[in-house]
């Protein structure tokens, strides 16, 4: 417990460190170029000086970023033109959505990248081996665009069966009649909740092509991890006496084998869910994905800063928790470090 | 016999001794194939709702307030929930129409004054909004009124400012509200019994067209119950440069039009409309519209395909790709009212610390910041560019040359007028005697932005550049892309010596070209330091020219000062195509209609049965 909470209490130093850093970095950009975020086509050019008056952009950092931090610790981080809402309102729109596709997507990568990982290893240079190995190597090589956007040809172009978007169009209305109420945010949750299985199929369906291209891109990193772990482990004296004494192979491999070689495979399961919730940019574009990777790049591309200092923090605060999460899971799986 | 088949083998399966990796290995499998089977339905295609209407372009909407937006996306939106005084006539963009007005007013029909300074409009009766209300008289005068005093920064206030009140902004120096604004707003705008009175400072030919394309009617009473302004003196200074969610219309609406909002989803970019079921008109035939923006083009074009969407926005570069999709219709030379792209030349560069300049000297490292004030340097560079090569190969061979500030379609455009044509020749000539032959025999150096993921842009400054280099390998023009921030920056601080960019219409008539393009005062001529006494004057009195004769012979002097001053090269009048499903039917191409040809007027238009 006194160690969660020495690593909370770190929380607020770092999100400070890192809005003051965005700060920073912002104030090499002059006021006009920020004035663009406001300023988006020729006919606007003429109003430059009178938005920049507006907006405060020629005020001295420490003071534009005293006004934020002023706001910040109110609870308003400001308003997002790119998301066309309050900061905070977007993370609580955008996070829901990604929360929703990285599970779908974090899962499968964890469940199929340890199982085919242990696999591989067990059946070191078998067909299973070569099998997986060749899933690596596709799975590192092809680009997410590519994989999404060949997955959506198929599966959608060709065959009509999974539409890109988060539901289609026969279950819009019903997403957003006053009945349905959205307690999580995660559709499918709040679906079941709602006892909507129409809606719940539809927005399953749209979540299918996304999660796919994800996991197979994601899967690679973890298999090749656990297969590298597992076989060092495998090789070592404690699992050689276990064999010696008899201990049925299932036992050897899953209870301490498996228990041994999760410490790596813990700490890429903690960056992947942090890269997944922190929005898959490609992804989302691809598959018109309103999650806050669609939001992250947007904001970047027209610097609208409080759009951008929103995201990082949420970015922040996620890599912390993760990181938390990855350390008392480590506490589980090896009662060494518990001490 | 089938199911006891079934159940026999999974017990034969469950009988069978499994090690403990092969059965999680099948439960795995199972987890994921049996969702999956349940998943694979094929998908309903949107396009079998024959009311439903679904476009796609790239972006999301800014704002639903009329007196805020000043972006294409949200005026096709407001301009499908609201309407105008006047609109116009099918795809002319000369010709009005009355729609809140019943009568579009003329000098002939005695609506507008003899000294054209007061215009009467007789408005329509029987006319409500969506929430059930009447339209009044008031409320027309507090849209228009609502339009120019908001004037938020950045916004499109001016367009009715300037006509109606005599000056662009309501703000003086220090950014601080005008005591006489409201004053001289209320003065402008009087509301009748039955009619709109405007009184002008001066004439203003323009001005119909205006009111055709901006402030559309508002109802005072609904936007001042829920918070917003209530067309008064006291609360003005609350309202006047307001923040973009600071009134209740960024993001209701309550219009007159044929269409009623249903939804903005700012997450997901899409703008639900419902038909108006009150319309003063026969009610649209589609029930529904839905405007999305996606991203990706190949998204967009899967969905076409699919008949998820019945129309997308699509370029030129797109146009093959589009055109060999089955069941899809590509409409194409739909005609603009733009000029793009066109190249600006600044007389004198901001030179301190300006890396676009080179050393910023005629060492053949730089340029001087006063490079383009001499005439032989523009009309060298005028000659060295390919026009006609450029619409051939990369506009396809869609699109006019463009010879002059006016440009097709409009009152003024002249097909005669003369081109600079490409003759290296003549360019050549015009290089040697610049600054006195100099520019010759040391070269020049200088970097030209584009704005980044404009390829047609940046193949202009390539084309220009390269045939300089073969004139003369000293001249030598570094042609970079950047960013809207980086661009942005650079150009309105003055610091690019040339640069290209489009000129789009605000309003579908010839001062709004000539006024930012030529008059001293006007955005780009301000900006490049460019100042011609004479045009100055002509786009004054044409302005206020009401016989059209007069005016396109005005506009016509105007064109050859253009043509002897060059202060920039304008290189094309656009035309573009729409893509749509088959079944679409009932489209009319209108330039001046917001994101035209992409975004649409929804009210004339159906689908039949697929």
């Amino acid at each position: 417990m006194r160690f969660m909470g020495r690593r909370l209490l770190f929380l607020p130093l770092v999100l400070f460190g890192v809005t003051a850093l965005l700060f920073f970095a912002v104030d090499f950009l002059s006021p006009e170029m920020r004035a663009a975020l406001y300023v988006k086509n020729p006919r606007q050019m003429a109003s430059v000086e009178d938005v920049i008056e507006k907006y405060g952009l020629r005020k001295p950092l420490p003071v534009q970023y005293g006004i934020w931090l002023r706001e910040a610790l109110r609870g308003n981080l400001g308003y997002s033109e790119t998301a066309r809402m309050p900061v905070a309102d977007a993370i609580r729109e955008f996070f829901p959505a990604t929360l929703e596709l990285a599970l779908a997507a974090f899962v499968p990568t964890v469940v199929l990248g340890v199982l085919f990982g242990v696999l591989s290893a067990v059946f070191k240079d078998r067909w299973l081996d070569q099998a997986t190995r060749f899933v690596a190597i596709t799975g590192y090589s092809l680009p997410s665009f590519v994989l999404g956007l060949l997955l959506l040809m198929l599966f959608y172009g060709k065959w009509h069966l999974f539409a890109p978007g988060r539901y289609s169009l026969d279950v819009d209305l019903a997403v957003h009649a006053a009945g349905f109420k959205h307690p999580t945010g995660l559709l499918c949750l709040d679906a079941i909740l709602d006892g909507r299985w129409d809606v719940f199929w539809d927005v399953a369906r749209h979540l299918v092509l996304p999660a796919a291209t994800l996991t197979y891109i994601n899967l690679a990193l973890l298999l090749r991890v656990t297969r590298s772990a597992m076989l060092e482990e495998l090789g070592k004296d404690y699992v050689r006496t276990a064999r010696a004494k008899g201990l049925p192979e299932s036992l050897v491999v899953g209870r301490h084998a498996l228990r041994n070689a999760l410490i790596p495979v813990i700490t890429l399961s903690s960056l992947l869910i942090v890269s997944l919730l922190g929005g898959v940019v490609i992804t989302e574009t691809i598959f018109d994905y309103p999650g806050i990777g669609r939001w992250t790049v947007m904001a970047a591309q027209e610097l609208d800063i409080p759009g951008v200092i929103g995201t990082t923090l949420l970015a922040s605060v996620l890599f912390v928790i993760a990181n938390l999460c990855a350390d008392l899971l480590y506490a589980v799986v090896d009662p060494r470090l518990r001490a | 016999m089938r199911a006891t088949e079934v159940r026999g083998s999974s017990r034969k399966t469950l009988d069978r001794p499994q090690r403990p990796l092969s059965r999680l290995f099948s439960i795995a499998f199972r987890c994921l194939l049996l969702p999956s089977v349940a998943l694979c339905r094929p998908h309903a295609a949107g396009a079998s709702d024959a009311g439903a209407y679904t476009e796609l372009s790239i972006s999301g909407i800014d704002s639903l307030d009329p007196a805020w937006a000043y972006d294409g996306a949200s005026e096709e939106i407001i301009l499908n929930i609201y309407e105008t005084l006047f609109a116009f006539d099918k795809s002319s963009v000369v010709k009005l129409a009355p729609r809140l007005a019943a009568k579009v007013p003329s000098r002939r029909n005695g609506l507008i004054s003899k000294d054209g300074r007061t215009y009467v409009i007789p408005l329509r009766r029987g006319v409500t909004f969506q929430d059930g209300s009447p339209m009044t008289p008031e409320d027309v005068r507090y849209s228009i009124m609502r339009f120019m005093l908001l004037d938020r920064a950045g916004g499109a206030s001016a367009v009715l400012l300037q006509p109606l009140l005599g000056y662009d902004s309501t703000r003086d120096e220090d950014g601080k509200l005008k005591p006489s604004a409201w004053r001289d707003a209320a003065r402008a705008v009087q509301a009748g019994r039955d009619r709109i009175i405007l009184h002008l400072p001066k004439p203003f030919a323009p001005l119909r067209s205006i009111l055709a394309s901006w402030a559309p009617v508002t109802p005072r009473r609904w936007a001042a119950k829920n918070g917003d302004w209530d067309g008064s003196e006291k609360t003005l200074a609350k309202f006047n440069n307001v923040e973009k969610r600071g009134t209740w219309l960024f993001d209701h609406a309550n219009g007159t039009g044929p269409f009623r909002l249903e939804r903005w989803d700012r997450q997901a970019m899409e703008v639900v409309l419902e038909r108006n079921d009150r319309y003063w008109r026969k009610a649209a035939r589609l029930s529904r519209v839905v405007v999305r923006g996606v991203n990706e083009f190949e998204t967009r074009k899967l969905m076409l395909e699919a008949g998820d969407a019945d129309s997308i926005y699509a370029t030129w570069q797109a146009f093959n790709q589009v055109k060999a999709l089955a069941g899809v219709r590509v409409i194409e030379d739909v005609p603009m009212i733009e000029i793009n792209p066109m190249v600006l030349f600044t007389y004198h560069v901001q030179a301190a610390g300006n890396p676009f300049i080179g050393s910023g000297r005629l060492d053949g490292d730089g340029v001087p910041p006063d490079l383009f004030v001499d005439t032989d340097v523009r009309k060298g560079f005028a000659y060295a560019f390919d026009y006609a090569g450029f619409i051939r190969d990369v506009s396809r061979g869609h699109g006019t040359p463009a010879n002059g500030c006016i440009p097709k379609g409009l009152l003024g455009y002249e097909p005669r007028a003369p081109l600079y044509p490409f003759d290296l020749g003549r360019a050549r000539r015009h290089l040697r005697r610049a600054l006195g032959g100099a520019l010759w025999d040391r070269g020049f150096r200088f970097t030209m932005l584009y704005l980044a993921g404009n390829d047609e842009r940046g193949i202009v400054c390539r084309m220009l550049a390269r045939n300089l280099a073969s004139i003369n390998p000293r001249f030598r023009i570094d042609v970079r892309p950047a960013e809207w921030p980086a661009f942005l920056d650079a150009s309105v601080s003055g610091r690019l010596p040339a640069y290209p960019d489009a000129w789009q219409a605000d309003y579908p008539d010839p001062h709004n070209f000539a006024y930012p393009l030529m008059h001293s005062k006007g955005y780009y001529p301000k900006s490049q330091g460019f100042r011609d006494a004479e045009a100055d004057k002509i786009i004054e009195q044409a302005m206020s020219e009401s016989e059209p004769a007069r005016r396109k012979k005005l506009y016509a002097r105007l064109i050859a000062i253009e043509h002897a001053d060059v202060p920039h090269l304008l290189i094309e009048y656009p035309s573009n195509y729409r893509t749509q499903r088959t079944w679409v039917r009932g489209w009319v191409s209108n330039p001046v209609f917001p994101e035209s040809p992409y975004g649409a007027y929804y009210y004339p238009m159906w689908k039949a049965a697929s």
